[in-house]
This record gives structure tokens, sequence and C-alpha cells, in this order.
């Protein structure tokens, strides 16, 4: 027998860092502007040492205000989204969760739709209404979810369904008094975009994210024993309740944040966490950070081939995340059928 | 400047690159005769032929933003009935000029027209399309002012029935052609029972051509069993009109002539063709279909 | 797991407390609880007071017939709830009054197993019983991973090491989770039901090597069943209950009583003594 060591970790994070390492690269290299490996990596470095005025206005364009920012937007969405994924199917005791099962993307875009119906003008402000949104959303799904005072994970889901059904249908009856303008941007939005800059500094989100995924993390030997039953869980000492009520908290959060700045891409959240159990085990203290790894690595593949695919068109990332994630789905579930 | 979402804008000295973002700009572009200060337009841009030669940037929603920079505009234009917020705003962070129209009324389009020429540095240009424009539709208004309007059904699209509300763009252009639309509200793009329209029996029913099936769509609508009902159906009274006729362009103003004719031929009858109705037949090159009545 | 130099560490599953037989390893004294309880409505079910001693290495059969607050019983004794009047004591310390982890370390529970979510291998299932002994974020370690190991060679499962749990029958199963407990070097092992989905092979085979366990590691070992007869072979103490009152405590000699047993059990039973001083009960036959 051979637990699961530290040194397995950080080992299987190391190579899934490099391959997402190489991912960033490709992403770097590709795109609608001619720009040479040799001058990105100039770019790159001028930039960092301070040199901003040896590079032409275009390469620092292309590199520092499109690609840069669109990578570490995708690498913060997937991650995110992935991580909520693993923590909500050990929370509902589903492998069938995702992130948007308990109505959070619903809740978002019902916050990022009344502000833009009611505050227009002011920039930023979607991004902001949206999480607000999504906030709201987990609360009333919390309250809604308690079993005896406790979140209990049939209540939960039945709750987070029935809320995400209200809210689509809320959001269906708010959409004909939309602009057309802004009709368009929601149903772009809801597709996943990560063009659009975020209102907060994209710094302290990754803060946030490196906070949040860390305390899902302080509990994920205890997810282990409550995945093989919660009464077991108790009499082996985890604290069963406390660990529900962080991990919900924590995959909300991050649910939230994704979705605010990049739309509700679909089948990340999913899908990288089973493709992780597949190549590395159902052992959480391994399962979160590559799950965190790999939905960056994801999501990043998706965006950079939705914007070289057929080219200059750019495919919303969600489109590309459908269609590479339903074939993975069904090769999934076949492979469950042993 | 401030454009006319009400951003400011700082847009340099010269514009010699320019890149649009919507089918109608460019038609613009290329009214005001500044095509060959066009860097690149989207993939939709067919009208004029021409412009489907011009490099793209891909789609109207989701424009590539790297294919904009790499054509280094000087101004890009878009507007808000067809772009999208966020396009505008991950342009301006980048420190590109946007200007962004935002026409409403038919005069509003002409106001655009020359306020964009302005922005492109050729007022003049502007004022002389913008002023010729609206000769057309003086004289028009002049033809049609002793005529009631038509009362019309302007169909968007059949399933389900959408028409348009009273605040849009072409009910005004729709106003100006001498009809008015029978459909009262505040939507946009209000869904319409066929029981509504049985109610209110159109005198007309004006359809957004069909450019692969031209000529089928009155015969389409007969053949729909619940559109039997119709008065304007039954008799005939199927107006298709071209799809200019929904877009904020100078090619509007043909739509609504042509529009204007169908809907009341007694006002043209007494010959004087207008130099116009020839030169818009020949600019296009499009038949304009003559329903019968 | 290397051996350097001589024999194996063997670690011992014992729970090494109490060297001397006479303070009990449990002390249950008085115990009772209510369910819905509150101050206006009467409660749905009373439990108690029950009170009884177990020592080590002895075995315990909490029985009774359905309903008879055995499960009640059990809760207390785990620490799932805590007696609304009276106490429980395990060497010494009063069990709810445990937190969490310290009472996982000294009480184990065997129920049956709740079903699994994703696919787990046998010895993954066994080291969680570990869990307790370990700091926030925990990874096993080698010592942990040997008394995991023995565990399943005191069960005699240790053939099953790497195979799936969802692949195991029922009776492998049962060991399997009998395993995990024992991994948690408990000083009370409690068992609910455990005979339930086995045949009768299966049922002698648990009982007798629940009772060697209880002698080898120390444990105080519960058992909480209904079967009367497994019950009267097997165990050195019983508790008998019902409708929630604690009838007699005793040896099955003491308590097994013709009359006693009818009336709980509400059928007609014959009780006969056997010459290893054992009962033995049987249906009694209709004249």
């Amino acid at each position: 027998m051979r637990p699961l060591t530290p040194s397995r970790v950080v080992w299987v994070c190391a190579a899934l860092a490099g391959a997402l390492f190489v991912m960033v690269v490709i992403a770097l290299r590709l795109g609608a502007y001619p720009i040479s490996a040799r001058d990105i990596v100039m770019t790159l470095f001028d930039g960092v040492m301070g040199r901003r005025d040896r590079i032409p206005s275009d390469f620092w364009l292309v590199v520092f205000g499109l690609r840069l920012p669109r990578i570490a937007l995708g690498i913060l969405v997937g991650a995110a989204l992935s991580t909520a994924g693993a923590g909500f199917q050990a929370l509902l005791r589903n492998p069938l969760a995702d992130p948007y099962v308990l109505g959070i993307a619903s809740g978002a875009a019902l916050g990022s739709m009344l502000s833009l119906m009611l505050a227009p003008q002011v920039p930023g402000a979607t991004q902001v209404a949206a999480f607000i949104g999504a906030a709201a959303t987990t609360a009333v799904v919390y309250f809604l979810g308690r079993r005896g005072g406790q979140l209990d994970s049939a209540t939960l889901l039945l709750a987070g369904i029935i809320t995400a059904s209200f809210l689509s249908a809320a959001i269906m009856f708010l959409e004909t008094m939309l602009s057309g303008r802004d009709q368009r941007g929601m149903a772009f939005w809801l597709l996943g975009d990560l063009t659009a800059p975020p209102s907060v500094g994209l710094r302290w989100l990754y803060l946030v994210l490196i906070v949040v995924v860390g305390c899902i993390y302080t509990t994920a030997a205890d997810l282990n024993l409550i995945l093989t039953g919660e009464q077991e869980a108790r009499h082996l000492g985890v604290h069963v309740n406390r660990v529900k009520l962080v991990v919900y908290l924590g995959a909300s959060l991050l649910t939230g944040l994704a979705v605010s700045v990049g739309g509700a891409i679909g089948y990340v959240g999913l899908l990288v966490p089973h493709v992780m159990r597949m190549l590395f085990g159902t052992d959480y203290r391994l399962l979160i950070p590559a799950s965190a790894l790999g939905g960056a690595i994801a999501i990043l593949l998706a965006d950079t081939l939705a914007r070289t695919v057929v080219a200059p068109t750019e495919l919303p990332v969600g489109a590309m995340t459908a269609l590479a994630g339903a074939p993975v789905f069904i090769y999934l579930m076949r492979r469950r059928v042993r | 400047m401030t454009d006319e979402v009400g951003r400011s804008i700082s847009v340099p000295a010269e514009v010699r690159r320019i890149v649009t973002l919507a089918p109608d700009l460019t038609e613009t572009v290329y009214a005001l005769g500044l095509e060959n200060r066009l860097a690149g337009d989207t993939d939709y841009c067919d009208t004029p032929p021409a412009a489907k030669a011009k490099p793209h940037v891909g789609t109207t929603i989701n424009p590539s933003l790297e294919a904009i920079v790499s054509l280094h505009p000087d101004l890009v234009l878009a507007t808000t009935s067809i772009n999208r917020r966020e396009t505008v705003e991950s342009l301006a962070q980048l420190g590109i000029a946007v200007y962004t129209s935002n026409p409403h009324t038919v005069r509003g389009m002409l106001d655009s027209i020359r306020r964009m020429a302005d922005a492109m540095g050729a007022p003049s240009d502007g004022e002389a399309l913008s002023a010729h424009l609206q000769q057309r539709l003086d004289a028009l208004a002049t033809r049609l002012k002793d005529q009631p309007p038509a009362h019309v059904l302007f169909v968007v699209w059949t399933d389900p029935l959408i028409s348009i509300g009273q605040n849009t763009f072409i009910a005004d252009a729709l106003r100006w052609a001498g009809a008015e639309s029978v459909i009262l509200s505040k939507q946009n793009w209000p869904r319409v029972s066929l029981e509504e329209v049985a109610r209110l029996q159109p005198e007309y029913i004006v359809v957004v051509e069909d450019a692969t099936r031209p000529g089928g769509e009155e015969a389409d609508l007969q053949a729909r069993p619940q559109w039997k009902q119709i008065r304007a159906v039954e008799t005939g009274h199927v107006v298709p009109i071209d799809d200019q006729m929904e877009r904020p362009s100078p090619g509007l103003i043909d739509a609504i002539e042509t529009l204007a004719r169908e809907l009341h031929p007694e006002a043209f009858a007494g010959g004087n063709a207008s130099a116009d109705s020839s030169a818009v037949a020949a600019r296009r090159g499009r038949k304009v279909m003559l329903c019968a009545l | 797991m290397s051996a350097s130099g001589g024999g194996p560490a063997v670690a011992s599953l014992a729970s090494g407390r109490g060297k001397d037989d006479a303070p009990p390893r449990l002390k249950v004294e008085q115990a009772s609880y209510a369910y819905a309880a509150t101050g206006r409505m009467a409660p749905s079910f009373t439990l108690g007071p029950v009170s009884f001693e177990a020592q080590q290495c002895e075995t315990v059969a909490i029985l009774g017939p359905n309903a008879s607050g055995k499960s009640t019983l059990l809760r207390l004794l785990s620490g799932t709830n805590r007696p609304l009047s009276g106490r429980i004591e395990l060497d010494g310390a009063e069990i709810s009054a445990l937190d969490a982890k310290a009472r996982a370390q000294r009480v184990a529970l065997v129920q049956q197993e709740s079903e699994l979510l994703f696919p787990l291998r046998v010895w993954e299932y066994v080291l969680q019983g570990r869990h307790p002994y370990g700091r926030r974020l925990r990874f096993e370690t080698e010592e942990d991973c040997l008394l995991a190991g023995n565990a399943l060679e005191q069960v005699g499962a240790d053939s099953l090491r790497q195979r799936w749990m969802d692949q195991l029958s029922g009776g492998e199963k049962q060991r399997v989770i009998l395993a995990r407990a024992l991994a948690q070097q408990p000083a009370l092992l409690l068992l609910d039901e455990p005979t339930q989905h086995l045949d009768i092979g299966g049922k002698v085979e648990l009982l007798r090597r629940l009772r060697s366990l209880a002698r080898e590691n120390r444990y105080a070992v519960l058992i909480v069943t209904h079967e009367l007869d497994l019950a009267a072979e097997f165990s050195d103490r019983v508790v008998l209950l019902h409708k929630g009152k604690c009838l007699c405590v005793g040896t099955p000699a003491e308590v097994y009583e013709r009359e006693l047993l009818e009336q709980v059990f509400e059928a007609p039973l014959e009780v006969e003594m056997r010459p290893s001083g054992r009962p033995r009960v049987m249906l009694r036959e209709e004249r």
C-alpha cells in the first residue's frame, strides 16, 4: 500500500505547473496579431525590466495589454471553477455536481442584468453586481438548504436547483426589458468571456483565490472521510458540519468570483475534477491542487483554441469548453461502467 | 470630443486608418467617399460588395482585439445597435479611440453621419451627404403630405411573430415612408399574437425580403393557414422590403423611398420619375419587388 | 515498512490502558435519554435509566427486541448524544465531554457502511481509521500504515488489501469495516447489529473473532443485537432492554429467564441450561 505522501503531492503539482507553463507559452505565442516568439520574449524581458520605452507600442499592447491579461484571467477562472467543482462534488455527494448547480451563475447573471438596467453608465458595475448576485444566491440557498440547522447534502441540492430555476425564470422575464445591445452582451456573457478587464485588480483576485483554495485545502483530509459516510466521519473525529460550511462558503465564493469576471463558462468545473481523479486518484489532498492547476490548463487551452481556430473570428470560450467537454463527459461516463 | 453614448474620446488630428465594427458603419464610410481610409471591417460587411475585400477583424459581437490592433487604427467606429459595450471598453483600455454611434431616429442617423464624418476629419463630406439625404427625405415628405399614413404591420420574424416597438429606429423610418406601425408597444421587439393582428387588421404587411427566395414572401404567408384571417394577406397586401430598412445607414433612405412608392403609388403618379429612384436601382443592383395591389 | 535488524516491529493494536482488572473500563451510571423532549411536548421515546459496567477484554451484548432503545443507548455510548441524566465513563473520562478527536481515539463504532461515491481501495479505507491521530493536514505515517496492515491481518482480510471496496462481498466488507475500527486503537469497540446480513457461518465467525480480539487487544466490546442465541453463546455479560427500560444485567445464565424473555420478546420460548454454563433458547412447541 502506498499512501499519499507530501512529496507525491508536490511532484504532481510541479508536473501540472510545468504543463501550465507550457500552455502559457503557447497562448502567448498564438494570436491574430503576427508577432514572433523572439519579439515576445524581448517584449516580456524589457517590460519586466521596466524599459517600456524600448518596446514598440503595438507589441506592448498585444503582449501586456491583450494576451497576458487574458491568460492571467483564464488561469484564475479555470482554477477557481475547478476547485469549486471538486468541492461541490464532495459537499453534495454527487459526482454530477458542477459549480453552477446551486444557482450561483444565475444569481450572478441576474445581478449583472439588474445593473445594466439600473446603472448602465457606471463602468465595472456589472461585475460587482454579478458578484453580489452570486453572494445573495449563496445566502438564500444556504438558508433553504439546511435541515435541523445544519447543511444537508440532499436538501442543499434541491434548494439549489429550485433557486436556479427561479432565477432563470426571472432572467428570462427581465431579458425582454433589456436594450438590444445589452441583450447581446448578456447572451455573450452567459457563454463566457475572458476579454473584459476585471473591475477589481487582478492581483486582489489572485489573493482571494489563493486564500480560499487554501482554506478549502485544510479540509481535504476531512473530505476524504466524509466521502465514505458522514456518520462514520463524525465517529472518526471529523467536525462534519464545520467542514461542510467551510467548503460551501469557499466553493461558492470561488464560483461567484469566476463568474463575475469571466461569465458562466461551463463544463470545466464538472469535468476537470473527474479527469484529475482518473489520473491521480480520489484523495482530496492531491485532488484540490491538481484540479486548480488542471482547470487553469483547460481554460487556457479552450481560450487559445477559441481565438485561433477560425481567426480572426473569435468563438466564445464557453462554446469551446462545451464542444470539447461533451465528448470527454461521454468518455468518462463509459469508463465508470467497469 | 464626445461620442453619442456620452463617452469623451480623443481623436488624433489626422485620421488615416479607420476600422468599422458594423455593416451600416462600413456603408456610411463608403457613402462618405472615405473608403480608402478604411483599414478593416467585420466579416458581415458586404454593402457595398467592395467592402468584402477589406481585411476582416471578426464578428460584430466579438471582434478580435488583436486583429484590430494589428491594423493600427486611428479611429474605430462602433454602434450601440450591434456592438457590445465590453468591446468598446476593452479597446478604450488599450488606448484606441472608439466612436460609438447611437441613432434612434432617421434624423438622428443623419446627425450621426455628420458627427462621424467630423470625427474622421472630413466634415464637409459629412455635411454634403447628410444634406443630400435630408433633401431626399424632405422631398418625400412633401409628396406624402396629403396622404394619410398607411397602417402596417412590420414583421421582423414570423415564428414567433415579432414586430417593432414605437421607439425603434424602424418605426421612425416607417413614418418617413408614410406608414405607421399598428403595434403600440414600448418594448423594442415585442412578440405579438396573431389574434392581436387580426383585431388590428393592418392595411399592409411589411416583411423583410429573403434574399435567397426573392418573391416568395407573400406566398409564404398565404400558405400559413392562421394568417388567412389577416385581410392584408388574403388580398395580397404584402410588401417585401430590403433589409436596408433595418439598418441606420445611407441605404435606408433608398428603402424608405421604395416603401413609400409601394404604399402610396398615387403620390408618385404623374411621371417625374426622380433621378434618385433609378439611381437607387442602379446603384444597388437589386430587383425591387412590387407586389400586386 | 522495512524490517531493520531483528524481527519486524509489530505495532500493537491493543489499547494498552488499564492494566488492572479492577476498575471497569466502561461505566454506565443511571444514563437516560429522551427524544423530542421540549418544554411543552412529552418525549416520544425515553430510555433509561440504564446502569452497567464492562471490563476490558469483556464482550457485552446489548440485547432487546426492536424499539427497545438499543440504538439510543448506542448513540449515548458513542458520544453522539449526551445523556440527559447520569454518566457514561470510559476509563474514568465522561465520553460525551471528550472532544471529537479524543473520543475517536477511544471509541470505535462499527456500522453498516454508507454508499461510497468514488472508488476506494480497501487499504485506503482502513487507513482512514488513523485519522483521529493526525495533525490538521495530515499525511499518514509509516506507523499508520503498519497499524492499518495489522488491523487487516487481525480480521483475516489481509488478502483483500488491493481490492476495490465496491467489489467486496457482504462478509468481506464487514471485516474491512471492522479493520478500520481496529485501526483506531480504541478502548471501546461498539458494534451495531453486526450480524444482520451474514449467514450463520458468517455470524459465528464474526462473533468468535470479536471475542478473541477483545481478549488480545484488551478492548471492551459491546454488541447491540436482538439475536438471543448468539448473545447467549458469545457474550460475557448481557444488558437486557425492553421498551426503553433496562430490565436486567448479568451473565447470560443469570439474565436468560424464560418468563422474562417471553415477556420481552413476545414469543413462546424455552430456555435450557447447557453443561458449559451457557443457556440455549428455543421456540417452544405449541401443544
